[in-house]
């Protein structure tokens, strides 16, 4: 992917720069905001990585004045304000999603590539489909069924949502804060461990009681699922 | 369908008009004042006239000689006193009575009305002298309906102008009252801006416009100084992550991360209280029903409690819907149930009746007297500080709590725990 990054940290920004590069990405890297939309006015690029206070114009000023030009392509931004007032107005700017420093570089790694693939159509291969099916496990979104290998399975509202959200990214890294933020609705981290207990139900009703497991975790990073 | 409630409305405003009442307290003393003058005026304008045309009828009758031939014409009636024939019975009661207004059923010489007078002739016989009144009659009507109209043109105008005054001044009273309303949402870009005539009403429109612009500027800066707060923390422990993430894995490097993620948890807490104490009015609110909160709360901590080794009960009764921030108040239950883990006894519950929702355990618990001190920031009880924890989950609790103007319950149960509850206040 060829990802535009504006980061005015002169740490934080060679790191990503790096790490992205390193997983293959071509990294057009920025530190100040007017480099930044003058470079995504004038090239393709495939992502946007915005940090939100940078100097001349920041993040979501940038991402503003490309959406007002019809530019739609995918935007993340990074930044040190988390709560949710500021995260409602990075989404309202036109961010696909946001992230608040300080981030593991699996948790960036694993939004990078859902909005590549959201950018590839990948999304909405299964957006409209009432069964979703991966190997001998179905979920049936109409009927609220879950079955594997012909059997039933009888899910929690929340595990079923849970499933769904795995089923729908096949073989891709799913962080707990994603699921956090898409699952839960919660945009703070609720210090129980909501994610894993709720994963461990879901295993043991889905991959226990059968020979091969779908969900698999990725220690520090996160989960995938049917890979 | 939109117009009907809208003119109810006004109409409503309208009532309540201090200026259209007052213009109908002022027409009303007008009325009275204009009924008083105009009966008293045509009362005494009648009399004069009577005492006038007397006058000049005894002054005729003494200029004359009137013997039994009969001088009567439709400018007047001279006769003798006692030879009344062929005129209308009126005039000889009239005559009996010594004089007075008569009316007559039908016209005499084209006159209804005639003052009779009685007097003497030049040489002392006794007479009786009378005049049509029509003339002075019209005059009369002409005097009392001008008069009448002049009031009625009065009163109209008042009420026109308490009416207008009235209006004029709803419309700024319902910009002012818009106002306050769109501040009282959180939105601080609102202002009255009305000044024209630069009378009370917009004196007060001009202050409540300098107030909110001193909020707004308050406001902005807050959220400037927690922006550049957060910034300035989160970018050194940002930092200090990606450095972590370079050394080589193993037990320390994990011990690191875990310290580095709990530092961050703490500085989030802090700046989510901070941000939640800033945050004003309505902003964000939408309706939450308490009982689909508790049980979806109930859904998701259910299994955390359990794996944790304790129980989580729902007791949930008949609920209100409240005005909230549901993303808040989740995270104040949570912290609540977090709590409760942590510190509380092997049975928690969840209940939610009414307008209260909260969460209780069947620990230790704590003593009333420290109640005050646990939902200050940064106090735990246990000072030894052995079990984890920022010491924030209360103060946050009690941030979401008057965010929502409701009230904070801590209580002990019986025979022994903690219960903390909010409680939402009746719209």
């Amino acid at each position: 992917m060829r990802i535009l990054l504006l980061e005015d940290d002169g740490q934080l920004g060679p790191w990503i720069a790096n790490g992205l590069r390193e997983e293959g990405h071509v990294v057009d890297h920025f530190e100040n905001g007017k480099d930044a939309l003058m470079a995504a006015m004038g090239q393709e690029f495939d992502l946007l990585i915005l940090d939100r206070m940078v100097p001349d114009l920041d993040g979501l000023a940038v991402l503003k004045s490309l959406r007002a030009s019809r530019d739609t392509t995918p935007a993340l931004f990074l930044s040190a304000l988390g709560e949710v007032d500021s995260r409602i107005e990075g989404f309202d700017a036109g961010g696909d999603d946001y992230l608040t420093k300080p981030f593991a570089f699996a948790e960036l790694s694993a939004r990078v590539s859902a909005l590549g693939r959201r950018r590839d159509a990948g999304d909405t291969r299964h957006a409209n489909d009432t069964t979703l099916r991966h190997g001998d496990l179905s979920l049936d979104l109409l009927a609220r069924r879950c079955q594997r290998g012909g059997q039933t399975i009888d899910l929690m509202a929340k595990e079923f949502k849970l499933l769904e959200y795995f089923m729908r990214r096949p073989g891709r890294l799913v962080t707990r804060t994603m699921l956090l933020e898409q699952v839960w609705d919660m945009s703070f981290d609720p210090t129980t461990s909501v994610v894993e207990t709720h994963i461990s139900r879901l295993r043991a009703k889905i991959d226990k009681p059968f020979e091969t497991a779908m969900l698999r975790t990725r220690r520090g990073e996160g989960y995938v699922f049917g890979a | 369908m939109f117009l009907v409630p809208s003119i109810t409305a006004r109409l409503g405003w309208l009532r309540r008009s201090s200026s259209l009442r007052l213009s109908l307290l002022l027409s009303a003393i007008f009325a009275v004042g204009f009924a008083v003058a105009i009966y008293v005026a045509l009362t005494l304008g009648q009399r004069a006239i009577e005492r006038r045309v007397d006058t000049t009828l005894g002054a005729l009758a003494q200029a004359a000689i009137v013997d039994d031939r009969r001088e009567d014409s439709a400018a007047m009636i001279l006769r003798r006193r006692d030879d009344l024939a062929g005129l209308p019975a009126p005039f000889a009661r009239a005559v009996a009575r010594g004089g007075g207004t008569i009316y007559l059923d039908d016209d005499l010489m084209r006159s209804e009305r005639w003052r009779v007078s009685v007097a003497q002739d030049a040489r002392g016989t006794p007479v009786m002298v009378a005049v049509p009144l029509d003339d002075s009659e019209r005059a009369q009507e002409l005097l009392s309906e001008t008069l009448w109209t002049t009031a009625a043109i009065v009163i109209a105008g008042t009420l026109a102008i308490g009416l207008g005054a009235g209006l004029l001044a709803q419309r700024r009273l319902a910009r002012i009252n818009d106002t306050l309303g769109r501040l009282a949402m959180g939105d601080l870009t609102a202002r009255t801006s009305t000044s024209r005539t630069r009378d009370d009403l917009d004196d007060i429109a001009a202050q409540l416009d300098l107030t909110a612009a001193e909020l707004e500027r308050l406001v902005t800066q807050t959220r400037h100084l927690s922006a550049s707060i957060a910034h300035d923390l989160r970018t050194p422990l940002a930092r200090l992550r990606a450095q972590l993430e370079g050394v080589p894995e193993g037990a320390e490097r994990d011990a690191a991360l875990d310290e580095a993620a709990r530092l961050s948890d703490i500085f989030d807490t802090i700046m989510r209280v901070a941000r939640i104490e800033a945050q004003h009015g309505r902003e964000g609110f939408k309706a939450v029903p308490l009982d689909a909160l508790a049980s979806d709360l109930g859904e998701t901590f259910g299994p955390v409690v359990e794996d944790g080794g304790k129980t989580l009960d729902l007791n949930i009764g008949s609920c209100a819907t409240i005005q909230g921030d549901q993303g808040m108040l989740v995270q104040a239950l949570a912290n609540l149930i977090q709590n409760a883990i942590v510190h509380g006894g092997q049975r928690i519950t969840l209940f939610a009746h009414g307008r209260t929702i909260g969460v209780s355990d069947n620990g230790a618990g704590v003593d009333p007297s420290q109640f005050a001190e646990i939902i200050k920031p940064m106090v735990r009880l246990d000072t030894a500080r052995t079990t984890q924890g920022s010491g924030l989950g209360l103060a946050l609790v009690k941030a979401v709590a008057d965010r929502h103007g409701a009230r904070l319950i801590l209580a002990r149960q019986d025979p022994q725990g903690l219960s903390v509850a909010l409680e939402f206040a009746q719209l």
